[in-house]
């Protein structure tokens, strides 16, 4: 059965089967098979054995036809009773057996593929996320391995199996009668033609059906997200036309997609019975000179009726094959795309101790074409802890950004302990420098998941030992299930406040060697502002910090203050000093932070 | 789920919203009917002809009647062809003209209801009733009546001939067929049952693959790229189980079938055959009994299959009958606003409110006894912290919520009482976060109207500041705006939004916050617009202006206002003009201050 729709994807569609592209696509999906070449092998082997399964049962008949029925002749007909039966049982086995083997095949391989896409995006820059949409990516993951375990399931290797059963079928009619073969031979031609456009029909007008449906499953959403603007704006007559004219679209399609649907389950049947009686015909005429029997007769008939459906099965594989196609252009696309950052073949390691001394070098940074930072040189003593102010947009979080390379520099140096960090190891930079953003995002999961992120090096203790630290604890233990409590998707269930804390012990919780922290701006009350900022103290507790500060208290503590402005640092110091200087620092100072 | 609950309902009650499709088309289902009639009986036909052919063949004296019974088999195979193609088609038509239909009254219920029953259902829901449940009501009427009337036809004319032929051996020939139909039954319902426990699979999958994605940044902030890795590949692990249970019994049901018909056929061979050694049935018997017992197997799948569909179908118009049955929230007749006809000129629309004692609460109060009065043609602001109710005020007189009678009066008028129409004709609004759709600019602007002059579209839009930036576009008003109008800055969707709601030309005006993401220097242009159209006197309007009510979380637009508004914990707390205000509420210092404060900061950039 197919999936529901609910929205007009790029998936709805599908592309041109006839490139010679898609191919070399193919080939490289074959890949994905090699681990389970036994079982293809096997799908294979079964193949051969099928097909005989089923071409030797109207053999049988014609058999008993000839041989006991019209001789009257009981002698060895039990035998071929029992053989029979065997083939029908048989076909049985096989036939589920091929099956599940096909479906198994399909959902190992896209089980496969879905890790290595999923590998791959979490591998990926933050660049690369910013450039593509959420909602797509997840659906390379999602869908698109969907309908190429569709390909695989609905029968790649089952098309050899159709090829061959046709092959079984003209092979077996021309070893009962090569005679009688040439009219079945006349009226192949018609049938594989009108099998092969009516399928072909049907599939598209099924498919402009999906795409209507999805158009008016998209019409729908909007409509109802937009129901208040729908209302405001007195438009429900003109939206209802635009439905209507969709809903009528459909119907129209859908009726023509019957039409074809019926004459496809007619063609089939009356196709046969009009060969058969073509068959009776010539059969008549020639019977006397060639010695055609009434069980061979009988056989051809069976063997008609078994001709059409690997016709129509062919070409119904033929269109799950484009849809598949096109999903693995994109899939493969994606594989291909290269991260932006990544660990160098050999990386370096830092001397234990970590200091945790911080040094930029004429760090420019731009997104494209937009400048940043421009030109940022800085030293930062291990232990030092320095705060970050300026306007919006003048690179404040960029800058802190480039530290753990969510970002990576387009010119200068950026080193820790003296070593550029594009030499230490990802992980090893990432572990090591902890960063408190300024809204916490939190998983859907429990509250020790999302303070550990499932690092079996954090313990239940550490996470606790964690929550106590930061006092995250005091509202965690009161809940029902502690730190088992389960939390909604993106931790709806807490407050501002609250998810700021499980933030603060998350990073804790990883002990970092080096601290950057963009501070919430978004207000929460006086007792939780409170709690935060010890939380924050005791996290900052003789670590490198680099902190984009928002609270008073932060720049009162801090070591020394870097005033940002147009991606450079156009002051630095101590509160007290630039207070002095009467600068930009002043003016920020005067806005932003006095009377908090 | 909510079929449980219907399940003790008489079938009529279940069916009361496709019953009257049933009363229109009930000339339909008829000549379905007969055409089905015929499609059996010239089926039932051609094992008989082959019969008589084999028979004829067989006989070697007779080959004169062969070509008789070849050429009556060619036709009754073509009528046959004609009567299934047209049956089928005329069935199924049915199906689509009531799914059609049905659709369509359905959207048209969403339309008309209002935001209480909104805030009690999830989108996808919604939009899944009206797309697939809609389908699964389709597959009840169309297919359903198909699948039953064919099964009955097939049976009413196969058997008594198969009986006539030979008692015992029909017998025994369908001996499988009540195991095809138990197994069937079976089947669909399991895997049916096995198939949602897939998709719920596949939706977990979904959600976390998109939840990945979406906190990405903290996966990697902290390194742990490898335990996401194990979760996925442990989400992967899950479908492909719920798969391959799903599988185990999907694949039994062809093989199943194929079985059971080829263990029909081996009875014939075996039975029949014996019986045509010993002499007491004809060769021509033998092979019309294959062809049988071929016609009864599909028919017989299919009952067992049909069961299912008419089960899911019942369920899906259950689900579809819950929002039919809704009814949006009722207006009070227009009588009581006083007589309007032809005679009365309508009562003078100027855009006048009476607010009195209002209150209002989605869940807990958010206005409690909110009065005012606002004169026609003023330009009133309204101010408060965040939750203090300013929005929801709005959301009120724009009718988004019903109220109490009289609480709301516009031009004298309770606004409980005005036709839509109407009440969309003289109020328009702009929203905080205005919902755009993805059209073009112009399908945007254009919203509310059907006739408008490409001029006023333009000057609506230069009204808002926005003219510059849509010629721009490199398809001008007509570039795509994407999906809730996402390659827009939030600035460009306001001013559209504004642009929009002034093409209205309406006597009041809603701004809910509409410059939070707009520069001060084009605010401040839009707001000498906005005071220049909305103070001009128009016809009918008594000479006086249209009027403005504000939701300011800017300076720029209090110091403009006629009259402020403070609003605190849903009350009216103060008013009067900003320099007013600025010397006798201390929140409304406080806040001005605030604003103040952040406006600076923002032109330091």
């Amino acid at each position: 059965m197919m999936p529901p729709v609910m929205a007009e994807t790029e998936e709805t569609r599908d592309g041109n089967f006839f490139d010679a592209a898609p191919y070399r696509l193919l080939w490289r999906f074959f890949r994905y098979a090699r681990p389970y070449r036994a079982w293809v092998i096997l799908a294979l082997c079964l193949l051969p054995l099928s097909t005989l399964l089923q071409l030797w049962q109207p053999l049988l008949i014609q058999q008993a036809v000839d041989q006991h029925l019209i001789p009257g002749k009981p002698e060895g007909f039990a035998g071929l009773l029992f053989l029979f039966v065997c083939l029908i049982i048989g076909q049985f086995v096989v036939g589920y057996v091929q099956t599940a083997i096909n479906t198994l095949l399909g959902q190992r391989v896209v089980r496969d593929m879905r890790r290595e896409l999923f590998a791959h995006l979490l591998s990926m820059d933050a660049g690369f996320f910013a450039r593509n949409a959420s909602g797509r990516l997840t659906n390379r993951i999602t869908n698109d391995t969907e309908a190429v375990s569709q390909m695989v399931s609905a029968g790649m290797i089952n098309l050899v199996g159709d090829l061959l059963l046709l092959l079984g079928v003209a092979g077996s009619m021309l070893f009962l009668s090569a005679r009688l073969s040439l009219v079945t031979l006349v009226a192949m031609p018609v049938i594989v033609l009108g099998t092969m456009l009516i399928t072909q029909k049907m599939r598209t007008t099924q498919r402009e059906g999906r795409l209507l449906q999805a158009r008016m499953a998209g019409h729908l959403t909007e409509e109802v997200e937009g129901r208040e603007t729908v209302r405001l704006f007195h438009c429900q007559e003109k939206n209802r036309a635009t439905f209507d004219r969709m809903n009528r679209d459909y119907l129209g399609t859908a009726l023509k997609s019957n039409f074809y649907e019926a004459f496809q389950f007619s063609f089939i049947d009356t196709t046969s019975t009009l060969v058969v009686a073509l068959l009776f015909l010539y059969g008549g005429a020639i019977r006397v000179e060639s010695g055609i029997t009434i069980g061979v007769i009988v056989a051809f008939i069976d063997y008609i009726r078994r001709l059409f459906f690997p016709i129509r099965e062919i070409s119904g594989k033929f269109t799950t094959m484009q849809s598949a196609i096109t999903a693995l252009e994109r899939i493969f696309a994606l594989l291909d795309t290269p991260t932006a950052i990544a660990d160098l073949p050999q990386p370096r390691l830092l001397a234990q101790p970590v200091r945790g001394e911080i040094g930029f070098q004429g760090v420019h940074f731009g997104y494209g074409e937009v400048p940043v930072l421009r030109g940022i040189d800085l030293h930062i003593k291990p232990g030092e802890r320095v705060a970050v102010v300026g306007p919006t947009g003048a690179g404040k979080s960029t800058l802190i950004k480039l530290l753990n390379r969510t970002y990576e520099p387009q010119r200068g140096r950026i080193a820790i302990d003296g070593v550029a960090i594009d030499q230490l190891p990802l992980a090893v930079l990432r572990r090591m420098v902890g960063m408190v953003q300024q809204e916490t995002f939190l998983f859907a999961g429990s509250i020790a998941d999302n303070i550990s992120l499932g690092d079996p090096s954090i313990g239940l203790e550490r996470v606790r030992q964690a929550a106590v630290e930061t006092g995250a604890m005091a509202f965690i233990e009161p809940l029902p299930q502690g730190l088992q409590t389960q939390l909604s998707e993106r931790g709806t269930n807490l407050s501002a406040g609250q998810r700021q804390l499980l933030g603060i012990t998350r990073v804790l919780a990883f002990s970092p060697t080096i601290l950057v922290m963009d501070e919430a701006t978004s207000s929460v009350d006086t007792l939780s502002e409170r709690l935060i900022q010890e939380a924050v103290e005791r996290l900052l507790d003789r670590r490198t910090a680099v902190i984009i500060a928002h609270r008073l208290s932060t720049i009162l503590h801090a070591d020394r203050i870097l005033v940002l402005s147009a991606g450079r640092i156009v002051e630095e110091g101590r509160h007290e000093v630039l207070l002095q200087r009467g600068g930009l620092y002043a003016r920020l100072y005067a806005l932003q932070f006095q009377e908090k | 789920m909510h079929s449980q609950s219907s399940v003790a309902q008489p079938l009529k009650q279940r069916l009361r919203h496709i019953l009257p499709y049933y009363r229109q088309n009930w000339w339909a289902f008829l000549l379905g009917f007969l055409l089905l009639v015929a499609t059996s009986a010239t089926a039932a036909l051609i094992p008989y002809l082959m019969k008589l052919a084999t028979e004829a063949l067989s006989d070697p004296a007779g080959n004169g009647d062969l070509s008789i019974f070849v050429f009556a088999l060619i036709l009754v195979a073509l009528l046959n062809a004609l009567f299934r193609i047209r049956s089928r088609t005329h069935i199924f038509a049915i199906g689509r003209q009531v799914e059609y239909a049905l659709r369509k009254a359905y959207h048209a219920k969403l339309l008309a209801l209002d935001a209480d029953f909104f805030n009690q259902e999830k989108t996808g829901d919604l939009v899944s009733r009206g797309n697939n449940d809609v389908l699964a009501v389709r597959m009840f009427i169309g297919p359903g009546f198909l699948q039953v009337a064919n099964t009955a036809m097939v049976y009413a004319v196969t058997l008594p001939v198969m009986i006539a032929l030979n008692p015992t051996l029909t017998l025994l020939a369908l001996l499988p067929f009540p195991l095809i139909l138990g197994i069937t039954r079976l089947l669909t319902n399991r895997l049916y049952r096995l198939s949602r426990a897939v998709a719920h699979r596949f939706g977990l999958f979904s959600a976390f693959v998109q939840e990945s994605v979406a906190g990405v940044a903290v996966v990697r902030a902290h390194a742990r790229e490898l335990d996401w890795n194990q979760r996925f590949a442990h989400e992967s692990e899950e479908i492909y189980t719920a798969q391959m249970r799903h599988t185990r019994l999907q694949s039994l049901f062809g093989p199943m079938v194929v079985l059971a018909g080829g263990v029909g056929g081996w009875i014939i061979l075996w039975v029949g055959g014996q019986e045509v050694m010993e002499g007491q049935l004809t060769v021509g018997d033998f092979v019309a009994f294959f062809g049988y017992l071929a016609i009864l197997v599909w028919p017989t799948v299919g009952f067992g299959w049909i069961l299912t569909v008419l089960q899911r179908g019942l369920a899906a118009l259950e689900r579809i009958s819950q929002v039919l049955d809704t009814e949006p929230f009722m207006l009070l007749p227009p009588a009581e606003a006083g007589p309007v006809s032809a005679f009365h000129p309508l009562p003078a629309r100027r855009g006048g409110i009476v607010i009195r004692n209002l209150h209002f609460a989605y869940s807990e109060p958010v206005l409690k006894g909110v009065s005012l009065t606002i004169p026609a043609g003023s330009f009133i602001g309204l101010a408060g912290r965040i939750g203090s109710g300013k929005s929801t005020l709005l959301n009120c007189l724009a009718r988004l919520y019903p109220v109490a009678p009289a609480a709301i009066l516009l031009d004298g008028r309770d606004i409980m009482s005005l036709p839509e129409w109407e009440l969309r004709q003289m109020v328009a609004m702009a929203q905080q976060e205005s919902f755009l759709f993805s059209a073009t600019i112009r399908e945007n602007l254009l919203l509310g109207r059907t006739d408008c002059s490409e001029e006023r579209l333009w000057e609506a839009a230069h009204l808002a500041a926005f003219a510059d930036e849509i010629r721009q576009f490199p398809k001008q008003m007509d570039s795509l705006v994407g999906e809730r109008g996402i390659t827009l800055s939030g600035g460009q969707r306001q001013r559209l939004a504004l642009a929009r709601a002034l093409l209205m030309e309406p006597e009041l005006l809603l701004l809910d916050d509409i410059f939070s993401s707009v520069d001060a220097r084009t605010e401040a242009t839009i707001l000498d617009n906005l005071h220049r159209i909305m103070g001009q006197a128009r016809e009918g309007g008594g000479g006086v202006g249209r009027t403005t009510l504000m939701v300011c979380h800017r300076t720029a637009a209090l110091h403009r206002a006629d009259r402020i508004y403070l609003l605190e914990r849903g009350e009216i707390v103060a008013h009067g003009t900003h320099g007013e205000l600025m010397e006798n509420s201390i929140l409304y210092h406080s806040l001005h201050q605030q604003m103040a404060r952040h406006e600076a900061l923002e032109s330091l950039q």
